[in-house]
């Protein structure tokens, strides 16, 4: 305890630190461009074996026998795992877990982990797993929902007949008498390719298993390590207090490491029959495999507008390719449905969706989740009847506007709605009034609006505690330690916590460190998806701050003599609000707070208030519901090629409303990597399946954009506060991907005349419609010649 | 860590030694830069007893004028190739041709040679071993069968080297060196349309230069179309010179890569040549195009789309070319 | 089959007995211990393993260990000297050129490789230099934002 003696013109200039609202870099900012950051597959794995997988060569089969003898018989060879060393299934969704960390009895897809092996190195390890033999009995396969859920199909799953993983029907209103109200009712079908999350990290995991004390500690590139936790408790067998879960830096994540995945218990599961230390590095190639994608999705939509615009109903009807297992499955055609509202007032809605097995990788959750194959149909079906209409794009969104404080007919609540203001912005700066429908041949310009939750308002697994919960740590050093459960995946999450503590003590961000994402020393947190931790453990963070603040404000009231509403707090520098007194610094608080006490822990939750769980009069209304919902409207311009098909993406506009932006540097990289990659989904990115095989495993063929074509994205922040976000704030990170698709998809047609309904908007897709057009039109010429 | 296949690595001093090497050691492969080889190996596609490391020997690595004319080492890099002062001026088209290689790292070490010889590629050959494997592998490498035209008893991968196609258009010949000595051919002679064997080259034989003329009166252009600005091998890559003004078009020479398991020279030209050159011409410049290649479904993109990017671009750039 | 190598790697003289079938990319991971360069691909696709071979930037994920013999050896971890980041690695921090983290050190690898042969890079000569550097996460915007800082520090430190 022996602090520097502040200087008094130091205690007398003192300021909060006004934190909220900073443009701050990263807080692990320096460990990432320095190259010190460790990543899973940095972290030391001295004494490792190097674990490897046995994949299925077959998309269906019924295993007749599986010979591990000679793999388990090679030297150095020191574990070899089957489906029969799996005790308990997995999954995301306690309603469907089925799934095994390696497959029993059946395999479901090319690249299905069979068997898996644990050796010295890796060369041992791959000669190993070559000597493994696997006898089947081949199934038909379904690589389509039609082909899989055609009368007379092999079930995939047991308990799922005719494939059809969920389906959900749901009427929110009166579909068919909005349609009778209006001017003109129009239907179309969109098709969107599967894509992934091709996080830059490939997976990995390091699992080490204490067998004198009985304890597994992983370490793995999971955004969800809790998730992880109890799933490692379930199929271990272990007693959860056993279990360690850390997560170090993770390289991307997008949702793919939102659910736990096989090779993390499979690693654990190497660790215990070793009785040491296991790691796996998959290569990208088993990275694509590993999947959890957004699905490839056929949608039929109809819409009826009045002559005004305004839209008087919606149907829509989802199927959703989900490949060979649950996963988040149910929730991604849940949202897809429910999210059809709260972006604009519709009265009546109508859905239909249907979520099917197939002989594929299993789809999941991917950034924007749900909501963005749905509103590309949405908003190119707006605008396709607009301009029936004779209505600008624009204006046609202005005409179906929600109200800041609004309620929609499923059920959901907003408390802010900042679109209009996105809406204006992107008018005005793209100049869109001079350009759309005026720019010269083959260019053109298009608009697309979007949405997305600030975290579920139901978490996956109820359990009755918080949505979130921070632990703060203040000891006779001075130092506060952050501990957080919330996993930054790179999103900046740590970031945001950090200057949520910073603006509520108004402490420099010196005195602040931040611990996350070990489960023996931090809170337990759901984890980084539905863009949550912004608003949920932000919100604990702000509590946990004003818990500890109140100690220290009670601590400096005592040793200033005075009445604690009295204190004022100046971060660094603690006085008795309007005396002379310079005060005392931030140190002599804590000694005085901590007399009698010893270390200080403050503690902050945040639960979502009742109302934003969904209000429950409709069913299925829970999902969706959200404190907050965040909006975007985004405008692109697009320059086509027209002997090759080539799309030019000039400029991108983006309005995001996040409510506030607690770090608007952060908001904006958030923003303009979400656009970015909703551009790539809607111009190159697609997985396809050649009889079940992966044909673009690999970042050559899996073609998501480079430097040279990215193009320059201007983002506005708007920021309507909204009450139920900390400081205001709600999401930033996936609200604007789905805008882009629809708004390029839109400046295509502006550019071309040719509406594009399938993506990725290729250069091949785009000559096959230039190509057809060109047709249509001679052929149109000659019977008008003929006639 | 990714197994490699145990290999001793052969540093040879020059071109003979090289060859001498490769004749003594069976199983051996050249290297060059390593970016195609490299990715190659690590998939299960290359496994040599012997890497015989190329970056040693001085007499490849130099760019020399004779007479009319370069003599590029194989060894030079792509970097080398487009800063050097000798491209600049006379043979622009090549410079223009390896800007758009792969990116600029493979660049560094990526070498003229090295993309001559570019092995074919194909969506089915690509790929891992696990991935071969369970496709029961191809034509190409350790199957019976070619996935992208099964009835047929010929590879179809497609040959993407984007080089090529300009170094023909300038007449190129290369340079081979054996244990049984040297010789000199025509580029287009180094090559046949048959994927898994599209180069002509004796057994150890080591590409060790390339010989270019200059084009004296021409205008020259590259076009490669690829999905993104980058990193992309063509899904089509075509080099145009054009001798001629305005509608008058005094010679024309067409290569062009991506379409066939061999670079293309287009033949008969010259008898759209020597006149003026209308919307016929480029009728039977597209006629020419749509005969001489043969784009296969070995990328992820169609192979109709790669067919009539070809005729589209082959047909905007002579006649930008013209009209410049 | 294993040769000595010997070479010099960040600064300091090395000699090592490694395999001839070593990747350069193991071994400046794994004999090394210098585990900022990543490993993204299968093979040469994405740039995270860029390092400096004398000067010029090269995929340690394709080059074979034994080849580098006798060069100079330059990754990420010797950017920052004595404390100080460099001014690139400063840029990628302060622009938030880094979100996820994992493709900067080949970024800042490839953009230090271009900043030493063209101190005055144009947007369109920065987007070329980078092209084969992928990431997931920025949309590039801040990436190329932070190159341009360098570039623009260094006009206002010369006027």
């Amino acid at each position: 305890m022996s602090a520097p003696i502040p200087n008094i013109e130091d205690l007398k200039n003192a300021k909060p630190n006004k934190a909220a609202g900073a443009r701050i870099p990263l807080v692990d900012g320096i460990e990432k461009v320095t190259g010190k950051a460790q990543y899973t597959a940095d972290l030391d794995d001295h004494g490792a074996f190097t674990g490897l997988i046995f994949r299925s060569p077959y998309a269906h089969a019924k295993i007749v026998n599986l010979d591990i003898s000679a793999a388990q018989a090679l030297p150095g060879v020191m574990a070899v795992i089957t489906g029969e060393d799996c005790g308990a299934p997995f999954g995301i969704l306690p309603i469907a877990e089925n799934e095994y960390p390696l497959v029993k009895e059946k395999v479901r897809y090319k690249g299905d982990a069979v068997a898996a092996v644990a050796a010295v190195d890796a060369e041992t390890a791959q000669r190993a797993i070559n000597l493994i033999k696997l006898e089947v009995n081949e199934l038909p396969a379904y690589y389509t929902p039609d082909e899989a859920r055609a009368p007379g199909t092999v079930d995939l799953h047991e308990r799922r007949k005719g494939n059809q993983e969920r389906s959900v029907n749901h009427e929110f209103g009166d579909v068919e008498a909005g349609f009778s109200e209006a001017d003109l009712v129009k239907e179309n079908t969109y098709h969107c390719a599967e894509v992934t999350h091709a996080h830059m990290e490939p997976h990995a995991a390091l699992a080490e298993y204490d067998a004198e004390r009985e304890l597994m500690t992983l370490k793995s590139v999971t955004q969800v390590p809790y998730y992880v936790h109890l799933m490692l408790t379930q199929c271990l067998g272990m007693d959860s207090s056993r279990i360690r879960v850390i997560k170090p830096f993770v390289g991307g994540g997008f949702g793919a490491r939102t659910e736990t995945l096989n090779f993390e218990i499979i690693a654990c599961l190497l660790a215990k029959a070793t009785g040491g230390k296991v790691r796996m590095q998959l290569t990208r190639e088993e990275t694509f495999l590993t999947h959890r994608g957004r699905p490839e999705t056929d949608i039929k939509i109809k819409m009826g507008l009045k002559k005004d615009g305004k839209i008087t109903g919606v149907q829509a009807e989802v199927t959703q390719k989900g490949g060979a297992y649950g996963g988040y499955g149910i929730i991604t055609i849940l949202y897809s449905g429910a999210l059809l509202n709260a972006i604009y007032d519709i009265p009546n809605v109508k859905y239909d969706g249907y979520r099917i097995y197939t002989n594929t990788p299993a789809c999941g959750a991917m950034r924007g989740h749900g909501t963005v194959n749905i509103r590309f149909a949405f908003e190119s079906l707006l605008d396709n009847i607009a301009e029936e209409l004779g209505l600008d794009p624009i204006e046609v969104r202005r005409a179906n506007l929600l109200t800041s404080e609004f309620e929609t007919v499923n059920g959901l609540r907003g408390l802010s709605y900042g679109l209009p203001e996105c809406l204006d912005w992107a008018e005005e700066a793209s100049d869109w009034k001079e350009k759309r429908g005026k720019m010269p041949k083959n260019k053109g310009i298009g608009i697309g609006c979007s949405h997305f939750v600030s975290g579920a308002g139901k978490p996956v697994h109820w359990t009755g505690e918080p949505h979130a919960t921070i632990n703060l740590k203040l000891d006779f050093d001075g130092g506060i330690t952050i501990l957080t459960g919330a996993s930054d995946i790179g999103q900046g999450s740590s970031t945001i916590i950090t200057q949520a503590v910073a603006e509520i003590l108004g402490v420099d961000y010196g005195r602040l460190r931040i611990i996350a994402n070990d489960s023996a020393i931090t809170p337990k947190d759901n984890g980084s998806y539905s863009s949550r931790v912004t608003v949920m453990v932000g919100n604990a963070a702000i509590d946990a701050a004003k818990n500890l603040k109140g100690i220290l404000v009670e601590a400096a009231a005592k040793k200033l003599d005075c009445a604690e509403q009295d204190i004022e707090c100046l971060g660094e520098v603690y006085r008795v609000a309007g005396s002379q007194d310079p005060g005392i610094p931030f140190q002599e608080v804590v000694n005085e707070a901590l007399v009698g006490t010893g270390t200080i822990t403050a503690k902050g939750t945040y639960f979502v208030p009742e109302a934003f769980q969904g209000t429950g009069k409709q069913r299925g209304a829970a999902v969706g519901s959200s404190p907050g919902f965040s909006y975007a409207a985004t405008i692109a311009q697009v320059d086509v090629d027209e002997d090759t098909g080539l799309v030019t993406v000039e400029k991108i506009w983006v309005a995001h409303d996040c409510g506030f932006a607690i770090n608007p540097l952060s908001v904006e990289g958030q923003v303009q990597g979400a656009v970015w990659m909703g551009l790539a989904q809607a111009f190159s990115e697609e997985t396809r399946y050649q009889d079940g095989l992966h044909m673009a495993p690999n970042f050559l063929d899996y073609r998501f954009p480079t430097m040279v074509e990215s193009p320059d994205i201007e983002v506005k922040i708007v920021e309507p506060i909204d009450p139920n976000g900390p400081f205001g704030a709600k999401e930033a990170s996936e609200g604007a991907l789905s805008s882009i698709v629809a708004a390029v998809a839109s400046a295509v047609k502006d550019a071309t005349g040719i509406e594009m309904t399938e993506t990725p908007i290729t250069p091949d897709r785009l000559m096959d419609a230039m190509i057809k057009r060109e047709r249509e039109e001679k052929r149109n010429a000659s019977k008008k010649g003929a006639a | 860590m990714e197994v490699l296949p145990d290999f001793e690595i052969l540093c040879p001093n020059s071109a003979e030694e090289a060859a001498q090497m490769a004749s003594k050691k069976g199983e051996s492969r050249y290297m060059a830069g390593g970016t195609d080889f490299m990715p190659n190996m690590r998939r299960g596609l290359e496994k040599p007893k012997a890497v015989i490391d190329l970056s040693g020997i001085g007499e490849m690595q130099s760019i020399e004028k004779t007479g009319n004319g370069l003599r590029i080492g194989a060894s030079v890099t792509l970097q080398q190739l487009i800063s050097a002062d000798e491209i600049k001026s006379d043979f622009s088209l090549l410079a223009e041709a390896a800007e758009t290689i792969a990116g600029t790292t493979h660049r560094q070490t990526a070498t003229v040679g090295g993309n001559v010889c570019l092995d074919t590629r194909c969506q089915f050959y690509n790929q891992s071993e696990w991935w071969r494997k369970s496709n029961d592998y191809c034509l190409k490498y350790e199957g019976e069968i070619c996935h992208v035209a099964p009835t047929g008893k010929i590879c179809r991968a497609a040959f993407s080297g984007d080089l090529a196609p300009a170094l023909m258009v300038h007449g190129a010949k290369v340079e081979l060196t054996s244990a049984k000595g040297t010789r000199t051919i025509d580029l287009k002679d180094l090559y046949q349309e048959d994927g898994a064997d599209y180069l002509l080259l004796e057994p150890g034989e080591l590409l060790v230069a390339v010989l270019v003329e200059k084009l004296e009166g021409y205008k020259t252009a590259y076009r490669k179309v690829r999905v993104r600005g980058g990193v992309d091998f063509p899904l089509v890559g075509i080099a145009a010179a054009v001798k001629g003004n305005g509608t008058q078009l005094e010679d024309l020479r067409v290569g062009l890569t991506g379409t066939n398991s061999k670079p293309v020279s287009l033949e008969g030209t010259a008898d759209l040549c020597g006149g003026s050159f209308d919307e016929t011409g480029f009728k039977a410049l597209e006629k020419l195009v749509q005969k001489q290649i043969q784009p296969m479904r070995s990328t992820f993109s169609p192979s109709h789309y790669r067919r009539k990017v070809a005729l589209n671009v082959s047909r905007r750039l002579v006649g930008n070319l013209l009209e410049n | 089959m294993k040769s000595i190598l010997r070479l010099t790697v960040n600064g300091r003289e090395r000699e090592d007995l490694v395999p001839q079938n070593m990747l350069l990319i193991d071994y400046l991971r794994d004999t090394v211990g210098l585990k900022g360069s990543k490993m993204g691909c299968d093979g040469g696709e994405c740039g995270a393993c860029t390092i400096l071979v004398n000067d010029a930037p090269q995929l340690a994920c394709l080059t074979l260990a034994a080849t580098v013999e006798g060069k100079k050896i330059e990754t990420v971890e010797s950017l920052s000297q004595n404390g100080r980041l460099s001014k690139l690695q400063q840029m990628f921090h302060e622009k938030l050129g880094t979100q996820c983290g994992f493709c900067t050190p080949g970024m800042i690898m490839a953009a230090e490789a271009l900043l030493r042969a063209n101190s005055n890079p144009s947007d369109e000569e920065i987007k070329k230099a980078l092209e084969g550097n992928l990431c997931r996460c920025t949309g590039y915007v801040k990436i190329l934002e932070s190159v341009k800082g360098v570039i623009e520090s260094n006009e206002e430190a010369a006027a």
